[in-house]
């Protein structure tokens, strides 16, 4: 139902568009922030237009050591992208594996084992992270890519949402999949995962921004530059005892922080429309 | 092509309930069967465990000379039609069918020119490339058909094919599949709640009714000679009417006070079963039964008369030729034909004959 209503349009327009200005400000002045130089961020007034750098304090963050990091931002985004892509896929393969056993084998303790994973939604990482981080050390894995990922890898929201649409996948498909001869594994491969695209789709964007995101376990158990995220790397530019916080810097590599969420979701998008006028139930 | 062998074929769930109580049956090589029951009956439990779907409790279950109780369903060679054609929906329609040739390791050539072929048969040749989504119900089914045979089963397993189409749909391709199984010749069993479809598509023929078979024959042996008042009810549209009714000799009385007489000589209550298209109109006569219409249903070639009998609850249904008009409230007179009648036990519902109730009298 559409209502036509020129006032409403009007009052709906100016509040959308404030709602946008107040959002999108903060951004825009991280982008002209991070064409100036340090000296003019210091004149008293935060500047509305670009400066005099251009793309320069973007190159030089991205090539050159950041001060007090001791590494470049290049690394950091690498860094945070094979955290993030190594939770998402690390998520989604085992959601998948897990709600896959749940919805079509019948195994002794079935509903005990889906009731154990979903009782982990209970257990943030937040709440068990003194006795994961004594696992993790003691297994060696801080300051490494698996020690970031691995603890970060299952997930009960994610086979909750997988064991929720196999459910609705009938079971005759399944059934015409055996007469034809496909195995489990066929099955799962020629038949499942084809018709879960969209919510492979969906959920890798989710988990890739929510591992992108990550704060408090990379903080913990980074502590070489070699492996530190780009979300600390942020937080340890701005903690400065002694000098001036380097904005220009700082904003450069936020932004840069920003764009591979930015580009996983456009491109993921298209894939989402894609699922979604492809697959029917 | 295979003769399907069922020796004390039961099926009992883990909760205890009997869904068959040991089959004993054999279905000829190349021949359609058609099971039919109300739903609950265990049909399409039969055809599951047949399919390799379902556990097998007790008894054995032969394809050809081979016994495949504990095979997997590839590995019986046998190909299903389900009721809601369960087509891959992210497939071509070409994919579909050559799904199972692709898992059996066949080369992509043959396999595409075998789903060719088969889709020539049944006139998919065009829509090879659409998508499930894309076809209408009855390319679907079509789909789904020729999914089932582009795979030269021994079986062809059909579980309500054509419930889900139109009517006008559903006779065209009851037409269709009786056509191509002759044509294949592979022995097939279909399963049906639509006694219109089990008679026009069986070879041979058998009513389920809780778990047992309740009679096996011919559709014109189940329509002239049913076992018992459940088939007699189940096969013949509209349904059979029975009438209670007192049995002496070959003479039978009606509660209405009409006099009949009985093709089998038997004494003591019954059940008398007078299919609707049995009824003749007669002239006013002491013999005949006395009617009034209560409603009419004109069907053009058919005319359906619901009257009233007195001393009966159910009103008697009656089907005359669509050129005879009548009128709500009419009265009738009509002579039911002799040898179409036919008497059960009012107790068990099984048919009574001559030799039978001879013995007993």
């Amino acid at each position: 139902m559409r209502y036509r209503r020129p006032g409403l349009d009007i009052t709906s327009h100016t509040l959308l568009i404030l709602c946008v200005i107040v959002f999108f400000l903060p951004v825009w002045m991280a982008i002209v922030a991070a064409t100036h130089t340090q000296s003019s961020l210091y004149t008293g007034t935060a500047p509305l237009w670009f400066g005099s750098e251009g793309l320069g304090n973007f190159l030089a963050v991205l090539s050159d050591p950041v001060s007090r990091l001791g590494t470049d931002a290049t690394r950091l985004l690498l860094n945070s992208t094979i955290m993030a892509l190594g939770i998402a896929v690390g998520k989604i393969t085992i959601a998948i594996l897990a709600a896959y056993a749940i919805v079509f084998f019948r195994f002794p303790m079935r509903m005990l084992c889906f009731w154990a994973i979903f009782i982990t939604l209970m257990l943030p990482v937040e709440v068990r992270i003194m006795p994961t981080y004594k696992v993790v050390a003691d297994l060696g894995m801080l300051n490494s890519y698996s020690g970031l990922i691995l603890p970060l890898i299952a997930s009960a929201t994610a086979t909750f949402l997988f064991r929720q649409f196999y459910l609705t996948v009938p079971p005759e498909l399944l059934e015409a999949a055996r007469v034809d001869g496909a195995g489990p594994w066929r099955f799962l491969r020629d038949i499942l995962l084809p018709l879960s695209k969209t919510n492979i789709a969906a959920l890798f964007v989710i988990m890739f921004l929510y591992g992108w995101n990550q704060y408090l376990w990379p903080l913990l158990i980074t502590t070489e530059s070699d492996y530190m995220t780009v979300v600390i790397s942020l937080k340890r530019m701005l903690t400065s005892a002694d000098n001036l916080v380097p904005w220009h810097t700082v904003t450069a590599t936020t932004l840069l922080a920003m764009l591979p969420p930015i580009i996983v979701i456009v491109l993921m998008q298209r894939y989402f429309v894609k699922g979604l006028v492809d697959t029917e139930k | 092509m295979a003769t399907l062998r069922l020796d004390g074929l039961k099926k009992t769930y883990p909760n205890g309930f009997v869904a068959l109580h040991g089959l004993d049956l054999t279905i000829d090589d190349g021949e359609l069967l058609v099971v039919v029951g109300p739903s609950g009956c265990g049909k399409s439990t039969l055809l599951r465990m047949l399919a390799g779907l379902e556990d097998i409790t007790e008894g054995s279950l032969y394809i050809g000379e081979k016994r495949v109780n504990e095979l997997e369903p590839v590995e019986r060679d046998i190909a299903m039609v389900f009721q809601n054609y369960a087509l891959y929906p992210h497939m071509s329609v070409a994919g579909n069918m050559e799904y199972a040739l692709k898992n059996r390791g066949i080369p992509k050539e043959e396999r595409r020119r075998k789903v060719e072929e088969t889709a020539r048969l049944i006139g998919l040749q065009d829509l090879l490339d659409r998508r499930p989504r894309q076809l209408s119900g009855g390319q679907r089914q079509r789909v789904a058909m020729g999914r089932a045979i582009v795979r030269e089963p021994q079986v062809f397993l059909f579980d309500e094919p054509l419930s889900n189409l139109d009517a006008k749909l559903r006779v065209q391709m009851r037409l269709e599949i009786r056509r191509l199984q002759k044509r294949l010749g592979v022995t097939a069993v279909y399963v049906t709640h639509d006694q219109v479809e089990a008679m026009t598509l069986a070879d041979r023929l058998i009513v389920m009714n809780e778990g047992r078979i309740e009679q096996l024959g011919t559709p014109m042996t189940l329509y002239e000679q049913p076992a018992s008042t459940f088939v007699a009810g189940f096969i013949g549209s509209p349904a059979m009417n029975f009438l209670n009714a007192n049995a002496d000799g070959d003479t039978l009385t009606l509660p209405c006070g009409s006099q009949l007489t009985s093709p089998v000589d038997v004494h003591g209550d019954i059940t008398l079963g007078i299919r609707p298209e049995h009824l003749v109109p007669v002239e006013e006569s002491p013999q005949a039964l006395t009617v009034q219409v209560e409603l009419v249903e004109p069907l053009g070639a058919d005319t359906l008369a619901y009257a009233t009998l007195a001393g009966q609850t159910e009103p008697l249904v009656v089907r005359f030729d669509g050129v005879r008009r009548l009128n709500e409230g009419d009265r009738l007179w009509l002579a039911p034909d002799r040898e179409r009648l036919h008497v059960f036990d009012p107790d068990h519902g099984h048919r009574l004959t001559t030799t039978e109730t001879s013995t007993t009298s």
